[in-house]
C-alpha cells in the first residue's frame, strides 16, 4: 500500500502545485521585494529568495514531469479514506476564528467543542455538556484571568452596548 | 566554573522549576502514550504558555515533554505493539512478545531503564562534550557557520533520500517563508503582498504549532489510530524486583546510550534511527541472539536507550553551534531567540548558569519521568483508553488559543489554520515534514551567513575553499550526498541480481 501511494498521481500533484507556486512567486520576486537599498545584489535583499524558490522548481521538476506523462500511476491518497471529516472540523475552526471576533472567547469556544465533539462522533449527553464547559472554564482562567491576555471585545457586545 | 554549577545547580532545584519539569514531563509521558499524538504535538502545545515564563522554566517545561514523550512511547509498544512514538516500535518487537508470554512488567521495566540509563548518560556526555564542541566553535566565522548549516541541511535532506526530489521542495519552501516580512539587514519589505500582518513575516510559533498541532490532530480525527484498548497489568506500579533483574544488561544499557546520543547529534536522523542502530548493536553483540525478536528485556532496553539519548544528542548542535538537529530542538531555538538569548559557541560563556540549569534540569526530567511511571504505570497505560478524537478537538482549540496569546494576533491563529491544512496533506502523503521545519527554522540563518560570507569574499564564493574548516565541511557534505547514493546504487543492482537469479 505504501509503494501505491508513494508513486500516486495526488504526490505528483501537490508536487507540481509546489512547483507552479514557486515559479509564479519566483516571477513576481522583482516586484514583491524591495531592492530600493544601495547594497549590492550579493547583499541585497532578492539573493536568498531567488536561491529557495529556484531550489523548490528543482525539487518539483519529476513531480512536473509525471504529471504530463503519467504511465502507469493512478490517482490514490493512502487508503484511508477521503478526508471530508478532517474538512468539515477544518470548517469550524476556521469559523472558531471568526466567532473569537464576533462572539468572544467564552461563546466561540463553547460552541466551537460542542460542534466539533458532535462531528466527530464524541457526542454523548455527558461528553457534549462536561467537555465544552470544562474545558472553556479552564482556558478563560489560564489565558484570560492567570496570563492576562487581551482579547478583542466581541462585536456582538459592542452592537448591544450601543 | 564551579559557581556557575553551583548556581545552575540551586536554579534547577527552585519550586518553580521542578514545578514546570514535573508538569512537562507529565504532559509529555501523556502524548508519547497516546499512539498519533508524539512530544511534537505536546511542546507546541505548552509553546505559547512557556513564553510567559524565564528562559530556564520554559526550556525545563519544554524539555520535560520532549524526554517525557520518549518514556511514555514505549507503553503502549510493550503492552499493545501500537508504539506511541514513531521510535518506540523497535522496543514492541521483543516488548510485545514478553507481553504476551505473561511477562508485561519484566518488559516495561526493562523499557523504563533503558530511557531513564540513556536520557542520563545522555546527559552526562552532553556535558562533557557540549564546552568542547563550543571551544572549537568559537574559533568559527560566517563562512565556517554556512557550511556547518550546509552540512546540517544536506544531512536532513539524505536522511529522506528515498523522497528527494520531494525533500528539496520542503526545505526549499521553508527557506522562503523564512524570507516573508521584513528583512533584518536591510529593512526591505518581502512578499508581503502589500499587508501589514505579512510585514511581521511568518514566526516559526504559528509555522510549528499549525504544521503539528493542527495537521496532526486533523489526521487524529479522520483516523482512528488506536484499534485495542485491552490492558492487563498485574499491578498498579512496577515490579521493582523486574528492575533489578534488567540491571544485569547494565553494557547494553551504556553502550546504546552512547549511540543515541551520537545518533542525535547528527542533524535529521532522528530517534527512530537511534533505536533501530542501538538495538542492532545488541543483537549482534549479545549472547543471547536467538532470543531478539522472540522476547527479551535486552532488545526493550537497547530500543529505548537509544531513544531516549536523543534529545540529549540533539541538544549538542543546538547549544554549541546554534543549529537544531531536529524539529524538537527547532521548537526549543524559538524559546531560546524568544528571550534573547541566542544559542552558539559563545552561549556557554555568556550564559554559564542557564546552561547549568539546563544539565540539571534534563537530569531531574530523566528522574521524574522514571519515578512518575514507576509509580503511576498502570494509571498513564490507561490514558491510551481516551478517544483520540475528543483529544483532538480539545488540543486544536487549545493551540488556536494559545497561539493568539503568543502576539495577540489572530492573523497568526490564521496562519496556524493555513499550515495546518498543509501539515495535514503532508503528514497524510507520508512527506517528509521535518525538512520544511528545518528550512524555516534554518533560513534566517543561513540566508544571514551567506550575505557575511559574501561580503567577506567580495561576492566570489571561493572564500569557502581558503578556509581549512570549511573545505573539510564541504567535502563532508559532498560525502554525505555521494556516498549513500552509492550504496543505495550497490543495493538496488544486488537487489535486480538476486530478482534475476530467482526468476530465469
Amino acid at each position: 500500500m505504501r509503494e501505491k501511494s508513494s508513486s500516486s498521481r495526488v504526490h505528483d500533484l501537490l508536487g507540481s502545485a509546489l512547483g507552479v507556486f514557486a515559479l509564479v512567486m519566483l516571477l513576481l520576486s522583482p516586484w514583491q521585494v524591495d531592492r530600493s537599498g544601495p547594497d549590492p545584489f550579493y547583499k541585497g535583499p532578492l539573493l536568498f529568495p531567488l536561491i529557495t524558490l529556484c531550489l523548490m522548481l528543482a525539487g518539483s521538476v519529476p513531480s512536473i514531469i509525471r504529471m504530463v506523462r503519467p504511465g502507469t500511476t493512478q490517482w490514490y491518497l493512502d487508503g484511508h479514506g477521503k478526508p471530508f471529516r478532517a474538512a468539515r472540523v477544518l470548517g469550524c475552526l476556521i469559523l472558531y476564528l471568526g466567532g473569537l471576533i464576533f462572539a468572544g472567547l467564552e461563546i466561540a469556544t463553547f460552541v466551537f467543542l460542542l460542534a466539533a465533539l458532535k462531528l466527530v462522533g464524541q457526542d454523548t449527553l455527558v461528553k457534549l455538556s462536561v467537555i465544552p464547559l470544562l474545558v472553556t472554564v479552564i482556558l478563560v482562567v489560564i489565558f484570560k484571568y492567570f496570563l492576562a491576555i487581551w482579547f478583542p471585545e466581541p462585536l456582538v457586545m459592542q452592537f448591544f452596548m450601543e | 566554573m564551579f559557581e556557575h554549577m553551583a548556581a545552575g545547580f540551586e536554579a534547577a532545584f527552585s519550586i518553580a522549576n521542578l514545578a514546570a519539569l514535573v508538569f512537562g514531563s507529565f504532559v509529555g509521558i501523556v502524548v508519547g502514550v497516546l499512539p498519533g499524538l508524539g512530544p511534537m504535538v505536546g511542546m507546541v502545545v505548552l509553546l505559547p504558555f512557556s513564553f510567559s515564563f524565564p528562559p530556564d522554566i520554559a526550556l525545563s517545561l519544554l524539555l520535560g515533554v520532549f524526554c517525557g514523550g520518549y518514556f511514555g512511547g514505549g507503553i503502549p509498544a510493550v503492552l499493545l505493539r501500537t508504539p506511541g512514538v514513531p521510535s518506540s516500535i523497535v522496543t514492541s518487537f521483543d516488548g510485545y512478545p514478553l507481553t504476551r508470554k505473561g511477562q508485561a512488567q519484566t518488559a516495561l521495566s526493562a523499557a523504563l531503564l533503558g530511557s531513564f540509563g540513556g536520557g542520563i548518560i545522555s546527559v552526562l556526555i552532553l556535558m562533557f562534550l557540549a564546552p568542547a564542541l563550543a571551544h572549537v566553535a568559537a574559533s568559527f566565522g560566517p563562512p565556517e557557520y554556512f557550511t556547518v548549516a550546509l552540512f546540517g541541511v544536506v544531512l536532513v535532506v539524505m536522511a529522506f533520500r528515498s523522497q528527494l526530489g520531494r525533500g528539496i521542495m520542503l526545505l526549499g519552501l521553508g527557506f522562503w517563508f523564512s524570507t516573508v516580512g521584513i528583512d533584518g539587514t536591510t529593512l526591505s519589505e518581502r512578499f508581503s503582498f502589500g499587508t501589514l500582518s505579512m510585514q511581521n513575516g511568518l514566526d516559526i510559533v504559528p509555522v510549528c504549532l499549525g504544521l503539528f498541532g493542527i495537521g496532526q490532530t486533523l489526521i487524529l480525527v479522520e483516523q482512528n489510530i488506536m484499534k485495542t484498548d485491552h490492558i492487563h497489568l498485574s499491578r498498579s506500579t512496577l515490579d521493582f524486583s523486574e528492575l533489578w533483574k534488567a540491571l544485569k544488561y547494565w553494557k547494553t544499557l551504556i553502550r546504546s546510550g552512547v549511540i543515541g546520543t551520537f545518533v542525535g547529534l547528527l542533524p535529521g536522523t532522528g530517534s527512530i534511527l537511534a533505536s533501530f542502530l542501538s538495538y542492532d548493536a545488541a543483537k549482534r553483540l549479545s549472547p543471547e541472539k536467538e532470543k531478539f525478536g522472540h522476547g527479551t528485556p535486552e532488545g526493550c532496553i537497547a530500543s529505548e536507550a537509544g531513544n531516549n539519548a536523543v534529545p540529549a544528542g540533539a541538544m549538542i548542535p543546538l547549544l554549541t553551534l546554534g543549529i537544531p538537529g531536529d524539529a524538537l530542538s527547532a521548537v526549543l531555538l524559538g524559546v531560546f531567540t524568544i528571550n534573547g538569548i541566542y544559542p552558539g559557541p559563545l552561549l556557554l560563556i555568556k550564559e554559564p548558569v542557564l546552561i547549568s540549569t539546563l544539565y540539571f534540569s534534563m537530569l531531574l526530567i530523566n528522574v521524574a519521568a522514571f519515578c512518575m511511571l514507576m509509580l503511576w504505570l498502570r494509571p498513564f497505560a490507561m490514558i491510551v483508553k481516551v478517544p483520540g478524537r475528543l483529544l483532538a478537538v480539545v488540543i486544536m482549540v487549545i493551540s488556536m488559543v494559545g497561539i493568539y496569546a503568543v502576539n495577540t494576533r489572530l492573523f497568526d491563529a490564521g496562519v496556524a489554520i493555513a499550515m495546518g491544512v498543509l501539515g495535514y496533506i503532508l503528514l497524510r502523503l507520508g512527506w517528509p515534514v521535518v525538512t520544511l521545519v528545518m528550512g524555516v527554522v534554518l533560513g534566517e540563518i543561513m540566508e544571514n551567513r551567506l550575505r557575511e560570507t559574501l561580503s567577506l569574499g567580495d561576492g566570489s564564493f571561493l572564500i569557502l575553499f581558503e578556509r581549512p574548516i570549511c573545505i573539510f565541511l564541504i567535502l563532508l557534505t559532498l560525502l554525505t550526498i555521494v556516498v549513500p547514493m552509492i550504496m543505495d546504487a550497490k543495493k538496488s543492482r544486488q537487489g535486480s541480481k538476486t530478482a534475476s537469479g530467482t526468476n530465469p
